[in-house]
């Protein structure tokens, strides 16, 4: 991965970027540049507009205002744009009549590649991805972990500049994941740019350079992912999983507390450098019994979004 | 395993390969047109019905698998290929007409030989049944990007056919010359003349007219297709 430096041009540049929905969803005024070799991720909670904002960077949507440079270029249907983009998008959308090899085979050709390269690159990514096996069967039969894999080796296949990857992490196995890691890492040491938009802190902390948080589509908080770890460190991360909810406002209410919030049956809170997590327990004051786990872990990026929005990422890998 | 490296290759294969969605779309038509050709039932109703029945057929093709595609994500797969949207709509419609084309053969078979006198109609048939299946193909494109299923679809192609259908003069004689002349602005009434004169009908065309007509509506429907292009594939 490298640091992001002034002299390197933006591969990928939004400014002002602007999609509004009906209802009041989208994404508004979002700025944002990707170098080569620099990997981006989008975070936010559902609904905070990181799915839109791949859309649009990925041309698959159209911005209602702002403009997006791709290598230089504006224009959003010029073929020679599109060649260069790697996507996955949400949706792990196949024609699932065909086989994933059938598939796989008509999405690279679509980006300029004779049969001969097709070939000799989809057998390599087939055998990555681990999907070797059932190359020959139809996608309506794969597994949404299969037809997510299939859809990152179509991303991949023309060897793009710039990748955009929607939840890359969602549905694969442990190995899956670590593997494409390690595609992601290597890739990027070649010059290659990643945006992804993720829930995954272990994944953002692990390969981002930098993180873009998103919330209700506005981007409160950028920065280079150390950076924005220093943040909350020295912080803790309280959780506890609850029998029976409890209100959260005393728990806010106490100084050492910078954040709480509550995802399911667990509360999440962050509490300031120093303080100890057995102040918690005190304040809920006859009502702990309703607490049937407590754990204590070291800040991540889950918790700076936490203490700036008030509102918890949902968790990646429950 | 057939391997598909473009957008028409692409709808054959799948096409070919979907064999009981093969059976049935070729004995669907013949099904609805042997008992009108073989039978000797009065030429207007012969040539009413399969009117409709082209018509239909091209309508419905391409209008169910879009709204379909668009629901589960292919839409938006398509708009990031680095392929433009007229191009693309283009191709698929075509690949997609080839196909009605090729469901509705062994019925223009049946009719060529029971009326084998009529040959001078073939070429207007052929260029009016191409022109009319490809635009029925962006007609159902167009109404897919209305519609949130296959079956709504299918409601958005019917309400504004059978007026279209009407006006073209294909269910009743039209006497108004204002009427006649709304008519000739319509594909369908070229191809309702065409089955007329290789039904061994009485048509109120001349065969070369009838052949202009068809021409020109194709040409047409090529042009229209490439400018529908991003209506269709980015609308959201």
């Amino acid at each position: 991965m490298k640091a992001d430096t002034v002299s390197e041009r933006s591969l990928l540049a939004a400014t002002g970027l602007t999609r509004a929905y009906r209802g009041g969803k989208g994404v508004f005024d979002v700025t944002l540049r990707l170098n080569p070799g620099e990997v981006l991720g989008l975070m936010g909670p559902n609904g905070s507009g990181k799915t839109t904002l791949l859309r649009l960077l990925a041309t698959a949507a159209t911005p209602t205002g702002g403009q997006i440079s791709w290598f230089g270029n504006s224009n959003p249907r010029d073929p020679s744009v599109r060649r260069r983009l790697g996507i996955m998008l949400d949706q792990p959308a196949h024609f699932e009549q065909m086989t994933g090899y059938q598939n796989a085979w008509f999405f690279a050709h679509q980006f300029g590649l004779g049969d001969e390269l097709t070939r000799e690159r989809l057998d390599e990514l087939f055998r990555w991805s681990g999907l070797s096996d059932a190359r020959d069967q139809r996608v309506s039969e794969y597994s949404l972990g299969m037809k997510r894999k299939l859809n990152l080796v179509e991303a991949l296949v023309h060897r793009p500049s710039v990748l955009l990857l929607d939840e890359p992490s969602l549905a694969l196995d442990y190995r899956a994941e670590l593997d494409l890691i390690e595609r992601l890492q290597l890739l990027s040491l070649t010059g290659t740019a990643v945006a992804l938009a993720t829930n995954d802190v272990h994944l953002a902390e692990r390969i981002c350079d930098r993180v873009v948080f998103l919330h209700q589509g506005r981007v409160i908080r950028e920065g280079q992912v150390p950076e924005l770890l220093t943040e909350v460190a020295g912080s803790q991360e309280v959780e506890l999983q609850l029998n029976s909810p409890i209100g959260l406002e005393r728990i806010r209410a106490l100084p050492e507390v910078e954040a709480a919030n509550v995802e399911a049956d667990t509360v999440h809170i962050v509490l300031a450098r120093g303080t100890n997590p057995a102040q918690v327990l005190a304040v809920l004051n006859g009502t702990a019994d309703l607490v049937s786990n407590m754990r204590v872990r070291r800040p991540n990026l889950g918790d700076l979004f936490l203490k700036l929005t008030g509102e918890a990422l949902p968790v990646a890998h429950p | 395993m057939m391997l598909a490296g473009t957008i028409w290759q692409r709808e054959l294969v799948e096409f070919a390969q979907r064999r009981r969605a093969l059976v049935i779309k070729l004995g669907f038509p013949l099904l609805v047109a042997l008992p009108l050709v073989i039978s000797g039932a009065p030429t207007i109703y012969a040539a009413m019905a399969l009117t409709m029945l082209i018509t239909i057929v091209g309508a419905l093709g391409s209008g169910a698998v879009l709204t379909r595609e668009r629901q589960s994500g292919l839409t938006l797969r398509y708009r990031t290929l680095p392929v433009t949207p007229g191009r693309l709509l283009i191709e698929r419609l075509s690949t997609s007409a080839l196909i009605d084309f090729f469901q509705l053969t062994p019925v223009l078979l049946v009719v060529a030989v029971r009326h084998p006198s009529a040959f001078v109609w073939w070429p207007a048939l052929l260029l009016s049944v191409a022109a009319v299946l490809l635009i029925g193909n962006l007609l159902g494109a167009v109404a897919s990007t209305l519609s949130d299923s296959p079956g709504e679809v299918m409601l958005y192609v019917i309400i504004p056919l059978l007026p279209l259908l009407y006006l073209s003069g294909v269910f009743t004689p039209l006497e108004p010359p204002i009427l006649l002349v709304v008519s000739r602005l319509l594909p369908f009434s070229y191809l309702y003349e065409a089955l007329l004169g290789a039904l061994g009908g009485q048509p109120n065309l001349l065969p070369w007219e009838t052949v202009l007509g068809g021409f020109g509506f194709l040409v047409g429907a090529i042009g229209l297709t490439g400018r529908f292009g991003r209506r269709v594939l980015e609308s959201d």
